[in-house]
């Protein structure tokens, strides 16, 4: 029955006699609610929108920006829930679990398609960051986070628009900020909710509005901190993608620094604080800038008086030049003729201490070197002189042993000797030694001498020969 | 004023090119006489400009401006 009903929906022009059936519309219905709680059960995600309730049940539309499916829970299954009525206020985030149904009618009753659920409770951070992710990822694909960034933020533009809500700390945090940088244009506020289902719908409904009128050059939207689920709003995507195609430039300040609304990905800047969002949307410190444009017009007007003034001076100045040239000439001639001076004094007197300095010098060599040289002589000659004192000792001692052994070698022959032994000389008379037989016989007398005196003697006979 | 700047932010631009200039040296006396006028300009029109925001904070509100305009539409209209 499935494949009929989706074939009749795609194939208009297929209608007609040829098709099966007809079938009895009660039991086609029955059949149709077979077919729809048979499908699978799953978890759903949406803001809750039109809640009412019957005796049995309560009903109410789940939402989103894309679309919408009308709900049912027993009034048994939503008391487990254990919520409160005020929680499930419009434009609270719920997650609800079942599957779809079909109720074909009665006699009476009209028949309706809805979403059973059987269990519901409020979303919590995690889902609605899974959800924040999920969206992001898309916008960032199709580029919508560079549109904002890549328009011109004036420096100082004359008048902003911002919006937020009528009452709140923020608006007064912003106009203190922009009080302090000295700005006191125009800010024109498009005031709406900023926490509830038709927050995000006035929202963008007050950022077009601002966005259309030409005197406006910057738009903050802003409000103070509060849970992901507070700060909804400014996740919703049809809020976003508005910002990202407005001509003007869009400064988020939504919740505090941790908070990270999708707001903040496709504005032009993001900031943290009301405060920081007056500092970005006017960017010029206009107390700063006055002092620093009476400083510029201060150099100006010194510039433009110095440029002539200092010229003037120059002027002068050359018009002296060529005296105070030549004067300055003149002082460096003589300057130069003293110098020269003075230097050809200074040379003689060098000069001549150098002479004296050499001829000391040389003297004092030569005198040295005499007195080297006879020093030497001196004792060449005292040398010379022990050497032959040397040499003459020398000489004497062999003489007087020379002497010595000659004396030893005549007394041994001393005849006197030779009488002390006991021999005994013949002399003549005269004196003279009777040396053979032959003159003692011929002498007749002789002188016999002994060593202790002599006596005289005659000889007789002829000489007998020995044998 | 010769050309009127494009905006302030071109303005302070031109005037700190203006000043840097100046205070090179560099700039010859025809130039530097030029740039002075310019830099006067340049400098009115700021002061013009942040006088502008200088009498306090006007704050308007949008559902105002729009009554306003539909007012005056709904006048231009009826004869």
């Amino acid at each position: 029955m499935g494949e009929t009903v989706e074939e009749s929906r795609l194939s208009p022009r297929s209608a007609g006699p040829g098709l099966p059936g007809p079938f009895a519309v009660g039991r086609y219905a029955r059949k149709l609610q077979e077919e729809m709680r048979k499908r699978a059960r799953v978890q759903l995600i949406g803001e809750v929108t039109g809640m009412g309730r019957s005796k049995v049940q309560a009903y109410f539309e789940l939402r989103d920006s894309e679309g919408a499916i009308p709900c049912a829970i027993w009034l048994n299954d939503l008391e487990k829930a254990g919520l409160s009525e005020s929680s499930l206020r419009d434009g609270a985030e719920v997650v609800i679990s079942g599957g779809p149904d079909y109720y074909p009618g009665g006699g009476q009753a009209s028949p309706s398609f809805s979403f059973r659920a059987t269990s519901i409770r409020l979303a919590g951070e995690g889902d609605l960051i899974a959800r924040l992710e999920a969206l992001r990822k898309q916008l960032r694909a199709e580029g919508l986070f560079e549109l904002q960034k890549q328009l011109h933020r004036p420096r100082l533009p004359k008048a902003i628009g911002v919006v937020t809500a009528e009452t709140g700390a923020a608006r007064h945090d912003l106009v203190a900020g922009l009080e302090r940088r000295g700005w006191g244009g125009s800010v024109i506020w498009g005031f709406a909710p900023v926490q509830d289902r038709h927050a995000a719908p006035a929202i963008g409904r007050a950022l077009q509005d601002l966005a259309a009128r030409p005197e406006v050059e910057a738009i903050v939207v802003t409000r103070g901190g509060g849970s992901l689920a507070d700060l909804w709003a400014f996740c919703d995507e049809t809020l976003c993608r508005t910002v990202a195609m407005l001509r003007v430039p869009v400064v988020s300040a939504v919740g505090h620094e941790r908070d990270k609304t999708l707001i903040d990905d496709v504005a032009a800047v993001a900031c943290s604080t009301p405060t920081h969002a007056a500092e970005a949307a006017v960017p010029l410190d206009c107390i700063a800038a006055r002092e620093s444009l009476e400083r510029c017009a201060l150099a100006l007007r010194r510039a433009g008086e110095g440029a002539i003034g200092t010229r003037s001076r120059h002027l002068g100045a050359l018009a002296r030049g060529p005296a105070r040239a030549l004067q300055r000439e003149r002082s460096t001639l003589n300057q130069k003729i003293r110098e020269i001076r003075a230097a050809s004094e200074r040379g003689l007197a060098e000069r001549a201490a150098s002479q004296r300095r050499i001829g000391t010098v040389v003297l004092e060599r030569a005198r040295r070197r005499g007195v080297e040289r006879a020093a030497t002589a001196l004792e060449q000659e005292r040398s010379r002189s022990e050497a032959i004192e040397r040499s003459a000792q020398r000489s004497l001692q062999r003489r007087r042993e020379a002497l010595k052994k000659a004396a030893v070698a005549l007394r041994a022959h001393d005849p006197e000797r030779t009488l002390e032994r006991g021999f005994a000389l013949a002399e003549t008379a005269a004196g003279e030694p009777v040396t053979s037989a032959e003159a003692a016989a011929a002498a007749a007398e002789v002188k016999l001498r002994f060593a202790d005196g002599h006596v005289r003697a005659r000889t007789e006979g002829e000489v007998e020969r020995e044998r | 004023m010769s050309d009127s700047p494009e905006s302030y932010e071109a303005a302070v631009e031109r005037l700190e090119e203006i000043i840097d200039r100046l205070d090179s040296g560099q700039a010859g006396l025809r130039e530097t006489l030029d740039l002075c006028r310019e830099g006067r300009e340049l400098v009115q029109y700021c002061a013009a400009e942040l006088d502008e925001v200088g009498e306090g904070l006007k704050e308007l509100r949008l559902d105002d401006l729009a009554a306003r305009l539909d007012a005056s539409g709904a006048g231009a209209e009826t004869p």
